[in-house]
């Protein structure tokens, strides 16, 4: 090359000259291509890390349905004021410059820098230290965003409480993001600040999807309820620099079906300068809505469930209702009372309202249906029967009850609430006759009453809400086999002693005997279904399953219960508060006794398990009150209600309640 | 004088190719002041007359009149005033401190009330010159020791009070301007061998007493460049016997100071290949790269961000041919005086770019050498162009 040439040439000076120059410039290229080519990727990283800040988009929650289409839980709009910080920094530098007043100071110059005409007059702001003007920009900031949110909270005509410790807080940690004035505006308020041509600088309103349950109370056991998490589920990008407010479902629906409902939170990347001011904001990821969950729950029955079991007696009730469709298992209503609002739980339940949840008598989160475990008393009654009727005692034949009955081993006798006196199989199921079923049921053996409880599957779990669910207790043949005495046996004939259940196990139960021997897995979800209808997203459904068990009884037998059934609401049992005229209803009553370790009685669970109509069955309703005064005359009547309910649903037009959605 | 040659098909008047690798380097240079500075929001609202790449051309058509001016005097002419340049600079630097103005923490300016000029700029262009003059001596003499040492204390005296100002960079830029003109005029190696080893021996001594030396026996050092040599060698200077939270404040402090470093080195690296594309850098539209800097110290991380390696290797071409162009001239120099002319403006440039580039790539410290004809100043591309001059004068009165 032509500036090569004086390398020929016979001058070793300018020859050392050029290798030395060629030398530095081979190392300056060596060291660019080390920096631009083989460390790309590395400062690419710090150049992104340093001045992209990525923000966690929530997705939107899906709705969860009753079997209706009728949403039980969905999101409302809410209207929120926010403040962008980036749009004040021109009012951050103005204010700084007056709040930092020159001097205008004189001094005394040479003679020659007068005389070449220089100003001795000069303006001149006092020195500060460099934690000093860091405190007073702090200052600054804090006093013009104050400002705004004064205004603000002039237009919005409600006080907004705005301290310098907030600020700071979300100036250090959140700059990127715009600070939350005010969150969920009433109407009013999104007009005020929508007509207001005067809106400070930097204000927007945002609008954000919040959880709403509209029947408030309604099925807040089943639902569940939210907390406020951020964090990432698993599968999820995880790796944030900041968060949007996001919740996760704790119980019910809510916590079971979380990953379905919570849908695929995205990824929104903000550029932000040396300061941390956001420059621009770019989607890299939308976030995608979460799927809807379709249940089984009837909202219009559970509605009537709740207030009938809120009847149930003065003060509050502590109980539960479950309405079932025998044929299906498909849990068409599950309440529990006392309840509570799951709306509290956004955007954060107060301390106060979460004392009142977490009351120790009243246990207002505890989903009573199936989350307690209770002893059936008298209603435990119908499998006694089975058993006795199974084992090929004549159902005509009389039994004497003198009105108590001595067991072997027990010193006091069992009570008998029935009058004393001769005892068939349909009158001591209507009248409730412990000596008749504890005779007859030690007849037909404890193991033959065990083995009916486990193919009905008490003592397990029905799968239903697994997180909030109890199996009950049931004595194991094992147990029945050794050091077992008459007494626990008498006991377990009249539905207590080593026996707890759960309603749902009972609505089961009742179902098993409606339904020709079916024990069903109970249905509370049916399928799953993505939020834009047109997606060719798969439906995930949830069929009704094929029967857990069979009771192994003959149809003889059953008939013969259900018979029983019917008469004890129909022909003057203690069931007879239940009575619908129009309907006929099948039940049985129970009143278990609670007692303290010292052997007091002190209360009772009142019941009333049932199933209608008579001919073919397509109800079944268990109702449970704790503390109840009895089965027949607190339980009973909160089924008649239930049932008339039903009645008056199946009169309107509606899609059938029960309709099996296969 | 002025002769016109009989042949100017081979014999050119002035060295084209020179003259496009400058060409190429002020649009380089004008293009990238631009982008640098019109990032920021309110450059953009200054009028027009007052941004800086304006101002940059500005002085690029100043300094090529200048240029050509310079090319119409014999540079033998020149070099008989050389003296009188040497004592104005002189004088020039001694009332630096007396008179000058003071920016960014240093007093390197003289306010001339229309700009405000850096004698120490120029100081290099009249050294240049004095040291030519004065080497440009029979052979026979340069081996004598007195001359030696007076050529010494010619390197000295300016360095020094360009140190006191202070200005590391500038400074340290005399010296091997200096010992290139002593080497090639042809001053005996030893005499040259021992300068160099002596001086080396000097400078480390330094650094080891900087970095390492307990407090008091160190030597005064400004604090800023005691900083920027704890910060090139990665020491956060914490005593070994200091708490966790001193040694994490030394930390901190040491991260705030290698901040400009470790940006330009993001701004270079992940401009990759092919560069983000002009105006398109995030490093310096952010305000990551300082904007006090980007425009001057630092326009080669924003070249480098903007354009890549492509740009950077596009950019170092520029200057190779450029100062291969000068080592040419000074092959072709009519006498010595020429050639030792040319050789000291090539030395100068050479070290303005490996220190400007490498600084940018932390192969050398942080010191404040612009970039020639690149990085926006007034001083720097009059300094510049006029030394292109020169190159260009030796070329034009070459021998025949």
């Amino acid at each position: 090359m032509i500036v090569f040439d004086q390398l020929k040439k016979n001058d070793p000076y300018l020859r050392a000259l050029t290798l030395a120059v060629l030398l530095g410039i081979g190392i300056l290229v060596a060291g660019l291509w080390w920096v631009q080519i083989i460390s790309y990727r590395h400062y690419t990283e710090n150049q992104k890390s340093q001045s992209f800040r990525t923000v966690r988009i929530p997705a939107i929650r899906g709705k969860i349905l009753d079997r209706q289409g009728v949403a039980v839980a969905e999101n409302r709009p809410s209207y929120n004021v926010s403040l962008y910080l980036d749009e004040l920094r021109e009012e951050f530098r103005a204010e700084y410059s007056r709040s930092r007043q020159p001097q205008w100071v004189t001094n005394s110059l040479p003679f020659w820098k007068r005389w070449l005409g220089f100003n001795p007059v000069k303006k001149q702001y006092s020195k500060l230290t460099i934690p000093q003007r860091r405190a007073l920009e702090a200052q600054v900031r804090y006093r013009v965003a104050s400002n705004v949110v004064q205004q603000v909270s002039t237009i919005l005509q409600q006080p907004i409480p705005f301290t310098f410790g907030d600020f700071m807080k979300h100036y250090t940690n959140q700059l990127a993001l715009p600070l939350p004035v005010l969150v969920n505006l009433d109407p009013q308020q999104v007009a005020r600040l929508l007509e207001g041509a005067a809106n400070p600088p930097g204000i927007d309103l945002e609008i954000q999807p919040t959880r709403y349950y509209p029947g408030t109370n309604l099925a807040a056991h089943v639902l569940g309820y939210l907390v406020r998490d951020n964090r990432s589920l698993e599968g999820e990008v995880a790796d944030f620099n900041f968060r949007l407010p996001d919740y996760r479902g704790h119980v019910g629906i809510e916590g079971e079906f979380d990953a379905e409902l919570r849908g695929k939170a995205g990824v929104k990347s903000v550029l932000v300068n040396s300061l941390g001011y956001r420059q621009s904001e770019n989607v890299w990821m939308a976030a995608e809505p979460g799927k809807n969950v379709v249940l089984t729950i009837d909202a219009a029955l559970q509605q009537a469930a709740e207030s009938a079991l809120q009847s149930a007696m003065a003060g509050v009730v502590k109980g539960a209702a479950v309405v079932m469709d025998p044929h299906t298992g498909d849990v068409l209503a599950l309440a529990s009372s006392p309840s509570y609002d799951p709306n509290l739980f956004i955007p954060r339940i107060t301390t106060e309202e979460w004392r009142r949840l977490s009351d120790e008598k009243l246990k207002p989160q505890v989903n009573r249906a199936m989350q307690e475990k209770y002893a059936p008393g008298s209603i435990f009654k119908a499998v006694t029967g089975l058993a006795i009727l199974e084992a090929g005692i004549d159902p005509a034949e009389k039994i004497y009850s003198p009105g108590f009955i001595r067991v072997p081993g027990r010193n006091k006798p069992i009570e008998d609430l029935a009058e004393k006196g001769e005892y068939d199989f349909k009158k001591a199921f209507i009248k409730s006759s412990n000596t008749y079923f504890i005779t007859n049921g030690t007849k037909a053996g404890i193991e033959s009453i065990i083995r009916l409880g486990q193919r009905l599957h008490l003592g397990e779990k029905t799968g239903l809400l697994s997180s909030q669910e109890t199996g009950g207790s049931l004595p194991k043949l094992v147990d029945v086999r050794r050091g077992w005495i008459a007494p626990d046996t008498a006991y377990i004939c009249i539905g207590q002693g080593r026996l707890d259940v759960t309603p749902l196990q009972m609505a089961v139960m009742i179902s098993a005997i409606a339904n020709g021997g079916k024990v069903l897995w109970p249905r509370l979800v049916q399928r799953i279904v993505p939020a834009d209808p047109n997606s060719d997203e798969t439906v995930i459904q949830f069929p009704t399953r094929p029967p857990r068990d069979n009771l192994g009884v003959s149809e003889r037998t059953l008939a013969i219960t259900r018979e029983a059934m019917l008469a004890d609401v129909e022909e003057g049992g203690t069931g007879k508060a239940a009575l619908v005229p129009g309907m006929k209803i099948g039940g049985k009553t129970g009143t278990a006794q609670i007692t303290n370790p010292r052997g007091q009685i002190v209360g009772h669970t009142t019941w009333f398990a049932s199933c209608a109509p008579f001919e073919n069955p397509r109800w079944v309703v268990v109702v449970m009150v704790e503390e109840g005064s009895s089965g027949g005359g607190t339980c009973a009547p909160v089924a008649a209600k239930i049932y008339r309910t039903i009645q008056k649903l199946e009169a309107e037009e509606r899609p059938s309640v029960a309709s099996n959605d296969r | 004088m002025i002769h016109f040659p009989v042949n100017e098909h081979r014999q050119p008047r002035v060295d084209w190719l020179m003259i496009i690798a400058i060409l190429g380097l002020m649009i380089t240079g004008a293009l990238f002041v631009y982008s640098a500075t019109m990032a920021n929001e309110s450059a953009a609202l200054t009028p027009w007359y007052n941004q800086a790449w304006v101002r940059q051309i500005a002085w690029y058509t100043i300094g090529s009149c200048a240029m050509a001016t310079l090319c119409v005097v014999d540079y033998r002419i020149l070099a008989r005033w050389s003296l009188v340049a040497y004592v104005i600079t002189i004088l020039c630097l001694i009332a630096v401190p007396i008179i000058g103005v003071d920016r960014f923490g240093a007093r390197r300016w003289i306010d001339l009330g229309v700009f405000q000029f850096q004698p120490s700029e120029f100081a290099k262009l009249s050294f240049i010159l004095a040291m030519g003059n004065f080497l440009s001596r029979p052979l026979d003499e340069l081996k004598l020791m007195r001359v030696f040492w007076k050529a010494i204390g010619m390197i000295a005296l300016p360095f020094l009070l360009i140190m006191k100002e202070p200005d590391l960079g500038s400074a340290l830029i005399l010296l091997p301007v200096g010992l290139t003109m002593l080497f090639v005029a042809g001053v005996p190696p030893r005499y040259i061998n021992t300068l160099v080893g002596a001086s080396g021996i000097l400078v480390a001594l330094i650094l080891i007493d900087v970095l390492f030396a307990p407090p008091q026996w160190q030597l005064k050092l400004e604090d800023y460049q005691k900083r920027r040599l704890l910060t090139y060698f990665g020491i956060d200077g914490a005593a070994a016997n200091a708490t966790p939270a001193q040694k994490a404040e030394a930390r901190r402090t040491q991260r705030n100071y290698s901040y400009n470093v470790d940006q330009a080195l993001i701004s270079v690296g992940s401009g990759g290949l092919m560069g983000k594309g002009w105006r398109e850098g995030t490093q310096n539209a952010l305000g990551y790269l300082p904007r006090a800097v980007a425009h001057n110290d630092f326009i080669f991380s924003v070249i480098a961000e903007e354009k890549g390696f492509m740009g950077s290797v596009t950019v170092v071409a520029l200057y190779s041919v450029l100062l291969f162009t000068g080592i040419r001239i000074a092959g072709q120099a009519r006498d010595r005086l020429g050639k030792l002319l040319a050789v000291g403006v090539v030395a100068m440039l050479f070290s303005h770019v490996f220190i400007n580039i490498g600084m940018n790539i932390r192969l050398m410290p942080v010191t404040g050498v612009p970039l020639p004809l690149l990085s926006y100043g007034g001083s720097s591309v009059l300094c510049s162009l006029i030394a292109a001059g020169i190159l260009q004068n030796v070329y034009i009165h070459r021998r025949s």
